[in-house]
């Protein structure tokens, strides 16, 4: 039930925010795998504090890179989380959809961090962000081993501001498609 | 630099705490009280005119000053005599040097030393580690490198210094992010995280040879590399089964043994106890990035820090005390906590944020980042005075960040 209203309130996000920006359509329901596994909950969803459960990472294969010619979004996160919202989840079933249409594409999934706090740690939470959305990637039916991770910690931001707005945009997992 | 009172009040509360403790563990010949300056005279200490004996001069007297047990005094009655010359004889640089007690006239060092006159700032960092190393019975931070990184235009490059920020020098150019550099012990390898193969990997620099190696490029992340203080095994955060947990690799044979198996949590920072037997480190497993140690085998994490939010980049001095950066207030400060006790010491209280602390092989200083309008620079604070200063000069400029010192 709470499923379906999630899922309801991340289309309906998606909605907003594809009006917003008027840059693609939101995901079809079901065109990448059937969303959770059968007894799968959202909390094995790569939420904090939670396993993200996708297993051993595939051997690090990164070929040509590919220029989908639709402008995929990144996935922002909470301070010192690496949940993925469920706002946020519309960002990575377009995502997910483009693999699952393009089969010898794989995806690079980089994890960011704000600049508060540990170089180091932030190297381990920027790799856990990027760890959730592959994780729910491979949950929504693509094999884990076109799923890509790295983590650049709170190294490369994209804004570089120092307030709470660019922090925000800075805590994100960003998406660089290849050829497999 | 000025002190805030109150932050000056818990520097002296730190030093008091250190002292009671760990220092009083080591056997020691002859030291001051803590706090307590000794006054140290040396004008029966003569130098040539020659430039190689001018410099060997100015650089003991500084390195005496700096280690921080010593007022430097040219008259009147020191509690220790520092006597002896240095003289330019050919190429080389030769210096004699004798201490004594000035109250029992007791002689605790005499030596003769000799070495290349270019190489004159080197000897006096010598001679000045076994001048406080008679008087005191620690060794001296003279001699010791810091490791660092500069940043420049997204990238970042790894550098050494000597000890007083001399001799600064860039020893990687990859164009790339080379970040957390450590040493291994005796100073002589560097293990650092660098992206130059696009993805996190540990490395392996041999200073001497200058040879580099990868240990580590598993999938995912490698990062945190940590050798341990017996040089045959490498701690390390990799999340290549899913999720970054700590591993420890035996550097010989490359086998890997699991020290964390979270999949829920992160973890990251392994910092070895001086003994090689136990390692601290950062896990968020209890909501917010705190400090644990656990046994060099692993299992049986127990969280040492209490103070502030958040407590991260844990570093274990051969004192027995862990050095790390603790967030209060949003703001990060330097704090020491007892891994055995549990107690804690706050040590920087101020508008700055001051992280990523490293100890001094004397275990009485310690070097960290401190940043100040979003930028970085590496400070020293002697930790039984308080006295805080910048290890570079403004002017060499830059962005420094994860200050490492050598172990000796």
């Amino acid at each position: 039930m709470f499923k379906h209203m999630y899922l309801g309130v991340a289309v309906l996000l998606a909605c907003a925010m594809v009006s917003m920006s008027g840059c693609r359509r939101p995901p079809k329901k079901g065109t990448a795998g059937s969303g959770l596994p059968p007894g799968g909950s959202e909390a094995d969803i790569g939420i904090y504090g939670s396993d993200l459960g996708a297993g051993a990472l595939a051997e690090r294969a990164v070929g040509e890179k590919i220029e989908p010619g639709i402008a995929f979004e990144n996935v922002l996160f909470g301070y010192d989380q690496a949940t993925l919202d469920p706002a946020e989840r519309a960002k990575v079933d377009a995502v997910a959809e483009y693999l699952n249409a393009n089969g010898k594409v794989g995806v690079l999934v980089s994890g960011h961090c704000d600049e508060r706090g540990s170089s180091e740690y932030n190297m381990a939470l920027g790799e856990r962000r990027a760890l959730a959305v592959r994780a729910y990637i491979v949950q929504l039916g693509i094999d884990g081993a076109r799923v890509q991770t790295v983590s650049y910690g709170e190294e490369l931001p994209l804004d570089q501001g120092h307030g709470e707005e660019a922090w925000s945009l800075n805590r994100r997992a960003q998406f660089e498609f290849f050829q497999q | 630099m000025k002190y805030i009172p109150a932050s000056l009040t818990c520097l002296f509360l730190a030093a008091a705490f250190l002292a009671h403790d760990a220092w009083a563990q080591v056997s020691v010949r002859k030291r001051p009280n803590p706090g307590e300056i000794s006054p140290l005279d040396i004008s029966g200490f003569t130098a040539g005119a020659d430039p190689a004996a001018a410099l060997f001069r100015k650089t003991l007297e500084e390195d005496l000053l700096r280690s921080g047990w010593f007022a430097i005094i040219r008259s009147g009655r020191g509690e220790y005599a520092v006597t002896g010359s240095a003289e330019a004889g050919g190429a080389d640089v030769k210096a004699r040097c004798e201490v004594f007690d000035v109250s029992t006239r007791e002689r605790l060092l005499g030596k003769a030393y000799s070495l290349r006159a270019v190489d004159a700032r080197r000897l006096a960092h010598k001679v000045a580690d076994e001048i406080v190393l008679a008087i005191t019975g620690k060794p001296g931070i003279a001699s010791s490198q810091i490791a660092l990184v500069g940043a420049q235009a997204g990238k970042k490059e790894l550098y050494l210094c000597d000890s007083d920020g001399a001799n600064l020098r860039q020893i990687t150019r990859d164009n790339t992010l080379n970040m957390s550099p450590k040493f291994g012990p005796g100073g002589k390898t560097l293990v650092y995280t660098t992206f130059f193969s696009r993805f996190p990997d540990v490395c392996l620099y041999d200073l001497a040879s200058g040879r580099r190696t990868i240990v580590a490029s598993y999938p995912g992340l490698n990062a945190c590399g940590a050798i341990s203080p017996s040089g045959r095994e490498l701690a390390l955060t990799l999340s290549k089964d899913g999720n970054p947990d700590i591993f420890i690799m035996d550097m010989a044979s490359k086998r890997l043994t699991r020290l964390t198996d979270t999949r829920k949590y992160a973890e990251a920072s392994p910092a070895w106890s001086p003994d090689g037997r136990r390692i601290a480190f950062v896990s968020d497993r209890g909501g917010s990035p705190q400090l644990y140690v656990m046994d060099r085998a692993g299992g049986g994490a127990e969280r040492i820090s209490s103070l502030g939010s958040e407590n991260v980049d844990p570093d274990w001095g051969v004192n027995g005390y862990v050095a790390c950066s603790t967030k209060l207030g949003g703001r990060y400060q330097i704090s020491v906590i007892n891994p055995e006790t549990k107690e804690v010491s706050q040590i920087t209280n101020d508008e700055l944020d001051y992280e990523d602390p490293s100890w001094a092989p004397d275990g009485r200083h310690l070097v960290c980042t401190v940043r100040r309008n979003y930028r970085s620079s590496l400070f020293i604070i002697d930790m039984m005075t308080g006295v805080k200063v910048a290890l570079l000069s403004d002017k060499q400029g830059g962005d420094w960040s994860m200050g490492d010192w050598s172990p000796e």
